[in-house]
């Protein structure tokens, strides 16, 4: 074996960022409080300039780099654009939120900065290496953010159950990786993939590798029976940290499944099927009926989170091109609507006040229509109505499980889909017809105002161009294969 | 018995019996020196099967250094050791029943053929000028350098993560500044201050 | 001749004990993220033994990248329990209980 210089071009907007991020790190030793803007301009100047780098290196046909432990091609192209901005507006968001509770501080750019170097590296990963450091980096970023507030006992409790149960997904993980390594004499994802497909694929060890990975990943993913963090850490952590995990993070753990079960074992796809229409089916039922016993709204939303998970799940199980980008559009669209979600809850909280109860949503509509209407407008399109984008996305889904003549899956999904409904109409039934009891005005930053109505009016506005989001994750897709 | 075979038993033996009082014993204090134990024997075994590098990485980094760092956070939080003693052996029996049945189970899979010695005999041990360090260098420094940055960028997020999370500064104790202390000028402490002398009375 | 399997149920064994560990352990938080470290330690034997019996040196290089990470995990972990423990005055898993619902 002959090594040859690496072209570190395609890694570039990696680098960048985390150059970016040591920089970030070592200015914000100099900021006083006054001025941590600094910090957070350059963090938003990162992202912006890691997304021209990105645009720029844009590929039409996959590359390979460092001995095929990178890959770029359109899949990783698409999925960190869309982490870029919606770390962007994660930014946007929380700012004013640290700001009142003293969480103001450099680390939290820095932190998240790293998480998006992480999830960078999952989403072009070639390796089971690089696989597994991309998914501990992000991991590692999101426990220190979790405990960021670090004299909460809630969110230092959120921390430590996210931390133990994380460390044991990835210890799965490694250990369904370390039997398919014995197995297949490879860890490079190609080269894995190339062994398999002149095996059997009945062979009761691959079986028995698939299974651990399998759960690895169901516990990254959140979804039942692997839940249990879920609930408790978007409780738990700070809601600008909740915003934060229950977004881009979803992103890297679609890149996660589509890398590692479809990119390197989808020979294996007639096994890991059944299984994952048990997750799928789990999750749906047990996501969408314990959010309805909620009356914390972040907790109802992470249940939701763990719902959507199965939805999404649904397109993966059907093992077709065409199910893998509906469930990449689903993982898009859903990453937007939890935006909208918590970036909501982050408006209505204020200084000394966190508005994540029920209740802080009654009469939203006496106290601002406008920000009533996004409300209902993200609620409707989390519950799958007809004119907003979360319809489209969760039809496709179920028309990839059609297409593969599961139709009784199909029925479950729609019928959770329906009991799903009722907890959001709830909160719309909350802010349109119940009397405020709290009638302090809102007050937000005119970039805030501005970012929630077109993050919001996205789920909307993006109807006539669906079929180009689509065309574009089916590219994505067909480039795998 | 050949000698191999009587070490790798040896150590397997020592190596599961620390695993299990790891998680049983009470004492976290114990229960390190136990985890230390357990690294040690694994190292041997490492060393059995020619990983030479890592089974020395193994004693050097883990127990110099992570176990060290477990012993000395244990001993820094003041635990109450009684209230961690109650209900000593509650779930002990389940524990036990569930962690045989899942070994058997395990071992069911794992014996089922496929990596016996027909389909996979032991390789020949390599020749005595064989440097495993250095192999493994080659690798790293070559074909693994993309992960081994990614390492680099992990431990940074380590030393970020673990400081912002403890370190604190405490409004009562008392800083010195070298750089003050040797700037400090006799006019800035000593003031001379004309008074008349007092009268008598 | 030690066949790889006696390895993989070592491996095996190791990894059961630390997920019974991690499960049953309702008292001591430092003893579960010993238990975590069992259970890198379990990936770990499986690892080198598999690099060892296909003759590939790939298996061996990833076992360094574990070790690496778990220091970076222990470090962390560590730190958030030291956090824990400034909050709650204890380490025990039980009062770790705020979060229900």
């Amino acid at each position: 074996m002959t090594f040859e210089m690496p072209n570190i071009l395609p890694a570039v907007p990696e680098i960048f960022v985390f150059s970016m991020a040591c920089v970030i790190l070592i200015v914000d030793l100099f900021l006083s409080e006054r001025r941590r803007i600094v910090s957070y301009l350059l963090a938003q100047a990162t992202l912006i300039g890691a997304a021209i780098l990105t645009f720029k290196l844009m590929v039409s046909e996959p590359v390979f780099t460092f001995s095929n432990m990178f890959v770029a091609d359109r899949l990783a192209d698409v999925l960190k654009l869309a982490i870029y901005a919606v770390t962007a507006s994660v930014f946007v968001y929380s700012r004013d939120y640290l700001r009142t509770r003293g969480m103001y501080r450099g680390e939290y750019f820095v932190l998240g900065l790293f998480g998006v170097v992480g999830m960078m590296i999952i989403v072009s990963a070639g390796h089971f290496l690089t696989l597994y450091l991309g998914l501990e980096l992000l991991a590692l970023s999101l426990y220190a953010m979790v405990a960021f507030q670090r004299d909460s006992s809630q969110a230092t409790e959120a921390a430590m159950k996210y931390f133990v149960l994380g460390a044991m997904a990835s210890g799965m993980l490694l250990y369904g990786m370390s039997i398919l390594y014995g197995v297949t004499g490879n860890l490079e994802i190609a080269a894995v993939r190339r062994a398999l497909a002149g095996m059997d694929a009945d062979n009761v060890m691959l079986i028995f590798g698939l299974v651990f990975v399998i759960v690895g990943i169901a516990f990254k993913l959140g979804a039942v029976p692997f839940h249990m963090w879920v609930p408790d850490v978007y409780h738990g952590a700070p809601t600008s940290v909740t915003l934060y995990i229950g977004t881009a993070p979803k992103l890297a753990a679609f890149a996660l499944v589509i890398r590692l079960l479809i990119g390197g074992l989808e020979n294996l796809a007639a096994s890991w099927q059944d299984i994952l229409v048990i997750l799928a089916v789990l999750s749906m039922g047990v996501g969408n009926v314990i959010a309805i016993a909620q009356d914390n709204i972040k907790r109802m939303l992470a249940y939701s989170s763990i719902s959507h998970m199965g939805f999404f799940l649904l397109g993966i199980l059907s093992a077709t091109p065409n199910g893998y980008s509906s469930a990449m559009f689903y993982v898009l669209i859903y990453a937007v609507m939890s935006l909208g979600s918590f970036g909501m809850i982050i408006l209505l909280s204020r200084s000394g006040f966190e508005a994540e109860r029920l209740e802080d949503f009654k009469g939203l509509n006496q106290r601002s229509p406008w920000y009533a209407l996004l409300m209902l407008i993200l609620m409707f399109s989390m519950a799958g109505v007809p004119p907003t984008v979360g319809f489209y996305a969760k039809l496709l889904v179920i028309q990839a499980v059609i297409g593969v003549g599961m139709v009784p899956l199909a029925i479950v999904a729609v019928l959770f889909a329906v009991i799903g409904a009722y907890y959001y109409l709830r909160i719309i039934k909350l802010m349109y017809f119940d009397e405020a009891e709290d009638k302090t005005p809102i007050v937000a930053g005119g970039d805030v105002r501005l970012l929630m109505g077109v993050n919001v009016m996205l789920l909307l506005a993006i109807m006539p161009w669906i079929g180009v989001i689509i065309d574009l994750c089916s590219q994505a897709i067909k480039q795998l294969s | 018995m050949e000698f191999k075979q009587f070490i790798f038993y040896f150590f397997s033996a020592v190596l599961v019996f620390a695993a299990a009082m790891v998680i049983t014993i009470r004492n976290p204090v114990k229960a390190a020196l136990f985890l230390v134990l357990a690294f040690f024997s694994a190292a041997g075994l490492w060393i059995l099967l020619q990983a030479e590098f890592l089974a020395i990485i193994l004693v050097l980094v883990y127990v110099g250094a992570v176990m060290v760092l477990f012993l000395f956070v244990v001993m820094m939080l003041d635990i109450n050791l009684v209230r961690l003693r109650e209900g000593f052996g509650e779930y002990l029996p389940i524990g036990g029943l569930v962690a045989v049945l899942l070994v058997i189970e395990m071992a069911i899979i794992l014996s089922s053929g496929q990596f016996g010695l027909e389909n996979m005999p032991e390789p020949p041990a390599y020749t005595a000028d064989y440097s495993n360090t250095r192999e493994l260098g080659r690798l790293l420094y070559t074909f693994y350098v993309y992960p081994f940055e990614i390492a680099a960028i992990i431990l940074l997020v380590a030393i970020v993560a673990a400081i912002t999370l403890t370190m604190r500064r405490r409004k009562d104790t008392k800083y010195q500044d070298p750089n003050k202390q040797i700037r400090v000028d006799r006019k800035d402490r000593v003031r001379m201050v004309k008074m008349r002398s007092e009268k008598k009375v | 001749m030690i066949p790889l399997e006696h390895y993989l149920i070592l491996g095996a064994v190791l990894f059961s004990l630390s997920v019974v560990g991690i499960f049953l352990n309702r008292k001591n938080l430092v003893i579960l993220l010993m238990a975590i470290e069992l259970m890198l330690l379990a990936v770990n034997m499986n690892f080198v033994a598999f690099s060892h019996y296909l003759g590939d040196a790939a298996g061996q290089v990833f076992v360094f990248f574990i070790l690496t990470v778990a220091a970076a995990e222990a470090a962390i972990g560590l730190a958030i329990l030291v956090v824990v423990f400034r909050n709650r005055r204890s380490i025990n898993v039980e009062d770790l209980d705020t979060l229900k619902g």
